[in-house]
């Protein structure tokens, strides 16, 4: 539940701004900036903030061709609630605060991805157990500033530390090393706990992971470290993008791992393999997946990611450390069994990606969903395997029916979603996209900044 | 892979006045528009004497976007899939926006006939307005969020002229000239493209606003 009580004496002085934070359906971070005196003013009420900030595409337009919730009225207002426990400093004058979306009569906006991500943390709960996730940032970093990019529509630009090597090289120029590393200082600076970075495969590639924690707290935390190499991308005069694929060459995923707690104990370990509790969790994964890829692969250029052997996965399977499936099994160790879901692109917005991921486990371990047997073969090239839904209009039918995540995410979620996925197939087609070109100019345009 | 299936057309559709028409699995707007434009084209004159008599391979493309298609008819099958990936008996670039408008010269390669027919199946008669709306309201009855009644009103050459179809609580108000409804009404047009020319005028909340514009998908690309 959000805070909604705060007192002026909660800002340390001297602030100058108060910066609202959220991010809407797409995954865009949004927020408002706010004066101290403002700021106090209103925090415990709350703060207006138009609807359209679900109501409009990457391309700035009205999304049409579905029926509104009933907060949707003719550009209405609706409250934004910061949670004072996500407070910090994000630079020297300028403090940050993260908040959900509710209705005037104080029930939460179903789309909402930060409720909706809680309303399933929370119900897990009651199953007794709680979740701790991790997930693995993948950006690309590119020489230009966003000004020259915005030039060059985005395209033909130079990657970051060079174009040789692959990943784990640590012999990449400085300016690579130079980037991250002020990066790194930044989160320190701001209290976001990371783990590792290094480069990744794509030319220009990185991947920054987070420290491991509860759902809630680390979707924060992505959603802030991305920003942070935004600003620290303008600071040094280079530009990041965490479009699913920025060039015609390799893509970007967005992994996340999680393991389930019950009484302190990792639920998902056992010491010959898979715990009854992740082979259900499993099962509830497999059984959701082809609805849930349209939360994972959220944009046009997601899907052009799936190419077998390059790296995401293509069909809908788990398997025992194996890479190569949509769910990677870690099993055997009392600390660290896990399960890694693989399917999210880079674009994918992390709070509503969680919020599918628990609605799967979720629905296994109450239906004892069990799964079919682990894949121990390459899943890639495999004819008699099913694969993902290869399109944002299949995945998207694929999740209007989903009677499993209909229930868990909610009816008023789902046909947004899925009325602002058809909404993003017409606009690519209609209004310039290209659907035979490796990438088209349309999408460089839309999905390379935002989000 | 690329967004959209590329591959050859693979569902038929409902035959429609003993033609079989097809259009591939999850096609795009610009298959979806182009078949069930011929379809009309079939039920209202019959243009299936027309296919029967030509065969070849027709590309159809946009003037002012990549989207493109490739019309196949042989033994009286019509196919419609995305994209030209055959040299092409007959091209034509249209306007997609425009009732698929010729922008340029035909570009022949085959036959004469082929044009002319081709041009006929992409080029249905406008139903009158009020007939248009009538099967417009049956097609939108399964859109959620639509309204109970439709108000279409246009100005004839005897003064303004008022069709209601449903009946309920809720309605929506469309008005505009006669042909221009009857294209929105019948798919020939699109509700957002009409809106903006300024000759169609609307009466309704946001969100019947935004279900129309899914009504109006239903007719003209039958998704």
């Amino acid at each position: 539940m959000s805070e909604t009580t705060y007192t002026a004496t909660e800002l340390e002085t001297p602030v100058h701004t108060v910066r609202l934070e959220s991010t809407n359906h797409d995954g865009s971070f949004l927020g408002k900036n706010l004066a101290p005196k403002k700021f106090a003013a209103s925090a415990g009420s709350g703060f207006a903030m138009a609807d359209l900030l679900f109501g409009l595409d990457l391309g700035n337009a009205p999304t049409f061709g579905f029926a509104f919730p009933e907060w949707r009225g003719h550009v209405s207002d609706v409250q934004f609630r910061p949670d004072m426990s996500t407070l910090v400093q994000w630079e020297p004058g300028l403090q940050s605060v993260i908040g959900d979306y509710w209705q005037a009569d104080g029930s939460p906006i179903g789309t909402c991805p930060r409720n909706l991500a809680r309303k399933l943390v929370d119900r897990l709960a009651t199953r007794g157990f709680t979740a701790t996730v991790a997930v693995e940032i993948e950006a690309t970093l590119f020489q230009e500033s966003i000004h020259e990019a915005r030039e060059k529509g985005y395209r033909d630009l130079t990657p970051l530390g060079g174009s040789a090597g692959t990943a784990y090289h640590l012999a990449k120029s400085k300016d690579w090393i130079d980037y991250m590393s002020a990066v790194a200082r930044r989160l320190d600076e701001i209290g976001i706990e990371w783990e590792a970075w290094s480069d990744e495969d794509a030319a220009g590639q990185v991947e920054l992971n987070l420290v491991p924690g509860d759902p809630i707290s680390v979707c924060d935390n992505w959603a802030r470290a991305r920003q942070v190499m935004r600003e620290v991308a303008f600071e040094r005069g280079h530009t990041v993008t965490f479009m699913a694929k920025p060039t015609a060459g390799y893509g970007q995923a967005s992994h996340v791992n999680l393991s389930l707690q019950r009484d302190g104990v990792n639920a998902f370990y056992a010491e010959d393999g898979p715990s009854p509790t992740m082979r259900h969790a499993v099962g509830g994964l497999l059984a959701t997946m082809r609805g849930a890829a349209s939360v994972m692969l959220p944009q046009i250029t997601s899907y052009r990611r799936l190419v077998d052997l390059s790296g995401p996965p293509t069909t809908i399977t788990w398997g025992i450390a194996n890479k190569s499936t949509a769910v990677r099994a870690v099993c055997g160790h009392p600390a660290y069994s896990r399960l890694e879901y693989r399917v999210p692109g880079a674009d994918a917005n992390l709070y509503l990606a969680v919020a599918a991921i628990l609605a799967g486990v979720i629905a296994g371990l109450d239906g004892e969903i069990e799964p079919p047997e682990p894949v121990s073969d390459l899943a890639w090239c495999v004819p008699d395997l099913e694969r993902l839904p290869n399109t944002i209009t299949k995945a998207a039918a694929a999740l209007e029916t989903d009677l499993i995540l209909r229930e868990q995410l909610g009816d008023e979620f789902v046909d947004y979603w899925v009325g602002t996925r058809r909404w993003e197939w017409m606009q690519f087609h209609t209004a310039g996209g290209d659907p035979f070109a490796e990438l088209s100019e349309w999408e460089s345009a839309r999905y390379f900044e935002f989000p | 892979m690329t967004e959209t299936t590329i591959g050859h057309a693979t569902r038929g559709a409902d035959a429609v006045g003993g033609l079989d028409i097809r259009i591939e699995d999850d096609a795009s707007p610009i298959v979806r528009l182009i078949g069930r434009t011929i379809a009309d084209s079939v039920r209202a004159n019959g243009a299936d004497s027309v296919v029967a008599t030509v065969a070849g391979t027709v590309a159809v493309r946009s003037h002012d976007t990549p989207q493109a298609a490739t019309i196949s008819i042989s033994d009286g099958v019509v196919a419609v899939s995305s994209g030209v990936f055959v040299e092409p008996d007959l091209t034509l670039t249209v306007d997609l926006n425009g009732r698929f408008a010729l922008v340029g010269e035909p570009v022949v390669a085959g036959d004469d006939d082929l044009a002319a027919a081709a041009l006929a199946l992409l080029a249905p008669p406008l139903p009158d307005w009020k007939v248009a709306a009538d099967s417009f309201w049956a097609a939108a009855r399964s859109v959620p969020g639509i309204p109970d009644m439709l108000v279409a009103i246009t100005e004839g050459p005897e003064g303004l002229d008022q069709h209601v179809v449903g009946e309920g609580e809720t309605h929506y108000v469309i008005a505009g000239p006669p042909e221009l409804l009857a294209g929105i009404f019948s798919g020939a047009d699109d509700l957002i493209a009409a809106l903006s020319t300024g000759l169609i005028g609307v009466r309704g909340t946001f969100s019947q606003l935004s279900v129309l514009v899914a009504a109006s998908w239903k007719v003209r690309y039958d998704v």
